[in-house]
């Protein structure tokens, strides 16, 4: 004889039981789609911090190229054409095409309009082997200047009693490193100020120069070479031996889950090879 | 009854809990791979322009390695670990490199064979078809680095990761540069660098031949940079117009009363086979004739001992006059910035000095600090920056003394070669002695009164020989054959620097 089916043991979820396996149900897929969207938050937050990190990496490691390449090729490579040497290494304004050199300053002092804290402009042939121009490639000024947030850069042509300044305004910056923010210690990222955020990079509230300069001293060759502006007679930019450069990036959005805006602080250093006379 | 046992078993293993703790397994595991593969990406930034830092500077030291070892003065020069490597000065040829290799863990070094691990590629794409299209001759000559040398070779960490570094003539076709005004950049020649004019020249009468040094460094990780180096040596060609000047308006001076105490113009003391013959030159000289300068030299002599400062015009009259005239300094100076009559320029030798130098000594200094090395067959270039004060120091010493602070000279003491006190420009002496100086000495002021530099424009000031009345020295003679001797080693200067793209 066939057993009768058991009619306890196969009986469905009583609505007692449903409710319960559905509220625990719930309460797991609620705390599961919780974290995953906070995983998602910190991907895109961390993302961007990583895409700022690696537009400045690569910015810094350009700019340490072309100022350890400033001045090439130097006034020794005699030609009828002076669009082919360097007159300096670094160029200036005003009086480049006097010349006479300016005084480098910091936090806005000094006479010169550029070298400053967010501005240079490199004279050098960076490629002189580029079949592209060979071989009647030219010394080129390459600028970066600081725009708001934007790290700008340009390129001239060297054009003999030209001022390096108006040339590269002339020929069109691009954008090269977003959100610079060493000049923006009172910027708002998110709900939060950078200097209130971040008070040991921006101490005092100041803003950080991207570019400072150390000088060769040569009305007193024995000494060693120190920051221009306190350089005395020996402040001008043909002086100009090491570049120290500190790059500040801020991620595009603050921290999704502080509300902090993110930094990114990178430093390098480039240091002038070529003579500069 | 055993199969629905079974059944009901599988029944009661029923659920989700298994698919839910996956389902979190998985979220955490998708979090976490982002999170390594995020701080991995970062890492891999940052380690990037760590080796592109590292490989710059593995490539400099290469460069500066062989541009010091270029210098025979160099206890590490080519003529001293390898000799042979080095063709004689002038012929090293354009398409006949020769290299210095920093093989690590006996890995072969062969740059001229084109495919290889550590080929040089820059030669064909620098020369084009000047070398008749090929690349340096196979095998070319090769010295191995300081790196493979004892005592480093021994060191238990490696040297830096440069694998060579080429040593090449320059010529139009290589610098890309027109010398010969034909309009074309097309000679392979080799050019030599101006010194004077700062130019190039395919002619060799006008200067040394200037070399290209190229190195190339590659990380384990295959990171790699090319460097380059145009270099020429300099020599210096220091003259000086008196066997003492003292350079600058409104000099300063003080002389022994004794009758030992003379400034002699004549030429005098050998050195090796130089012998003496030259044209006497002033005993006094100074720079300056419309101020004080030559009166207060006249007023310190005395009436009797004006026949010390030699050579009088024959037939001198009595008592003679001494020998104290105003001097201009020679053209011929190997370093063209260097003006002696601005304090740039004198600032500008400075610097050209302590480039050469075999010792830089920070003062304050005494007789101690001297390098134990000095002799009268290995004269120096020793730079003393500061104050110098020899005292009971009954010796000589020999080669070229600058000394940027006050020099306290103790006359017991004999220099032979050439003494330059530029800064406070002040030589003092209070001692007795019969110490003298034998070549040439210069005095130049180049800080105000409150030891600030002047401007590199002016003059310099008030030099200040003071050997008070009561000290002793049996004083000044010139000797071209010292001044020569004494001359700092010539260092190969760079010209110019530039990384190559690649």
């Amino acid at each position: 004889m066939k057993p009768r089916p058991s009619g306890s043991q196969e009986r469905g979820f009583t609505l007692i039981e449903m409710l319960a396996s559905l509220g625990i149900f719930l309460l797991v897929s609620g705390a599961a789609f919780t974290l995953l969207t906070s995983s998602q938050q910190r991907y895109r937050t961390e993302s961007e911090v990583l895409t700022s990190f690696q537009e400045a990496r690569l910015g810094l490691d350009q700019m340490v190229r072309d100022i350890n390449d400033a001045g090439f090729p130097p006034p020794t490579f005699a030609n009828a054409d002076p669009a082919k040497v360097t007159t300096a290494p670094f160029g200036w304004s005003p009086n480049y095409t006097i010349p006479a050199p300016c005084q480098i300053g910091t936090g806005g002092g000094g006479t010169c309009i550029t070298p400053t804290d967010f501005d240079i402009i490199i004279e050098t042939e960076p490629n002189p082997n580029d079949l592209a121009c060979a071989p009647n490639c030219s010394v080129e000024w390459i600028r970066y200047q600081l725009q708001g947030t934007t790290l700008m850069r340009a390129v001239a042509r060297k054009q003999a009693s030209h001022d390096p300044a108006v040339d590269t305004a002339q020929a069109g910056f691009v954008p090269f490193v977003q959100n610079v923010v060493n000049n923006s210690p009172t910027l708002q990222v998110g709900q939060f100020q950078l200097e209130a955020a971040y008070p040991l990079v921006f101490a005092g509230g100041e803003a950080v120069p991207i570019f400072q300069y150390i000088c060769d001293t040569p009305s007193v060759p024995q000494n060693p070479p120190q920051p221009c502006p306190l350089a005395g007679p020996d402040n001008a930019p043909t002086n100009i031996r090491d570049v120290a450069i500190t790059l500040i990036v801020a991620a595009p959005l603050p921290d999704a889950t502080t509300g902090r805006p993110r930094l990114v602080q990178l430093e390098g250093r480039g240091r002038r090879v070529n003579p500069n006379q | 009854m055993k199969g629905r046992r079974r059944t009901r078993k599988r029944q009661k293993e029923n659920g989700i809990a298994l698919l839910i703790a996956i389902f979190i397994l998985l979220l955490i595991g998708v979090a976490a791979i982002a999170l390594v593969v995020s701080s991995g990406a970062e890492s891999a930034l940052a380690g990037n322009y760590r080796s592109s830092t590292s490989v710059y500077y593995a490539a400099v030291a290469g460069l500066e390695e062989v541009r010091a070892r270029l210098r025979p003065t160099d206890p590490n020069s080519f003529t001293n670990t390898a000799p042979g490597f080095l063709p004689p000065p002038g012929t090293l040829g354009d398409c006949n490199p020769i290299y210095v290799t920093n093989p690590i863990g006996g890995v072969a070094i062969t740059p001229w064979v084109q495919g290889s691990d550590y080929s040089d590629t820059q030669f064909i794409q620098e020369h084009g078809d000047a070398c008749a299209g090929a690349g340096p001759p196979s095998p070319s000559p090769t010295a191995p680095s300081l790196w493979n040398l004892n005592p480093l070779k021994s060191l238990a960490f490696p040297g830096p990761l440069y694998k060579w570094v080429r040593i090449n003539g320059v010529s139009e076709k290589s610098l890309n540069l027109d010398v010969d005004a034909d309009g074309r950049a097309d000679s392979i020649a080799p050019l030599y660098f101006d010194n004077a004019n700062r130019v190039f020249s395919n002619n060799p009468g006008v200067g040394p031949q200037a070399l290209e040094l190229t190195a190339l460094a590659v990380l384990p990780n295959r990171t790699q940079k090319l460097l380059q180096y145009l270099v020429a040596p300099t020599p210096l060609n220091l003259t000086l117009p008196a066997a003492l000047t003292l350079d600058g308006n409104n000099v300063q001076f003080t002389v022994p009363n004794s009758a030992n105490f003379q400034v002699s113009g004549t030429d005098q003391g050998s050195v090796g086979s130089c012998n003496p013959g030259a044209v006497a030159v002033t005993a006094v000289g100074y720079t300056n004739s419309s101020d004080a300068s030559r009166t207060n030299i006249l007023n310190a002599i005395q009436a009797n001992l004006t026949g010390n400062y030699t050579p009088t015009p024959p037939p001198p009259p009595t008592p003679p006059p001494p020998n104290v005239n105003l001097v201009s300094f020679s053209s011929s100076l190997g370093c063209p910035r260097c003006s002696l009559t601005t304090v740039g320029g004198v600032n500008a030798l400075v610097q050209a000095i302590t480039q050469s130098a075999d010792v830089v000594i920070q003062g304050p200094a005494t007789q101690s600090s001297m390098p134990s090395a000095m002799s009268a067959s290995h004269p120096m270039t020793i730079v003393v920056n500061g104050n110098l004060t020899f005292a009971d120091w009954h010796s000589t010493g020999y080669g070229l003394l600058l000394v940027t602070g006050d020099f306290t000279f103790d006359p017991g003491a004999s220099w032979d070669g050439i003494v330059l006190v530029i800064g406070t420009g002040n030589l003092y002496s209070a001692q007795s002695g019969n110490g003298q100086f034998l070549g040439a000495v210069f005095l130049a002021r180049t800080l105000d009164a409150s030891r600030n530099p002047l401007p590199p424009g002016s003059p310099p000031v008030s030099p200040y020989f003071d050997f008070t009345p009561a000290s002793g020295s049996n004083g000044v003679y010139y000797s071209s054959c010292w001044v020569q001797v004494a001359q700092p080693a010539s260092t190969y200067k760079v010209l110019s620097f530039h990384e190559i793209s690649q």
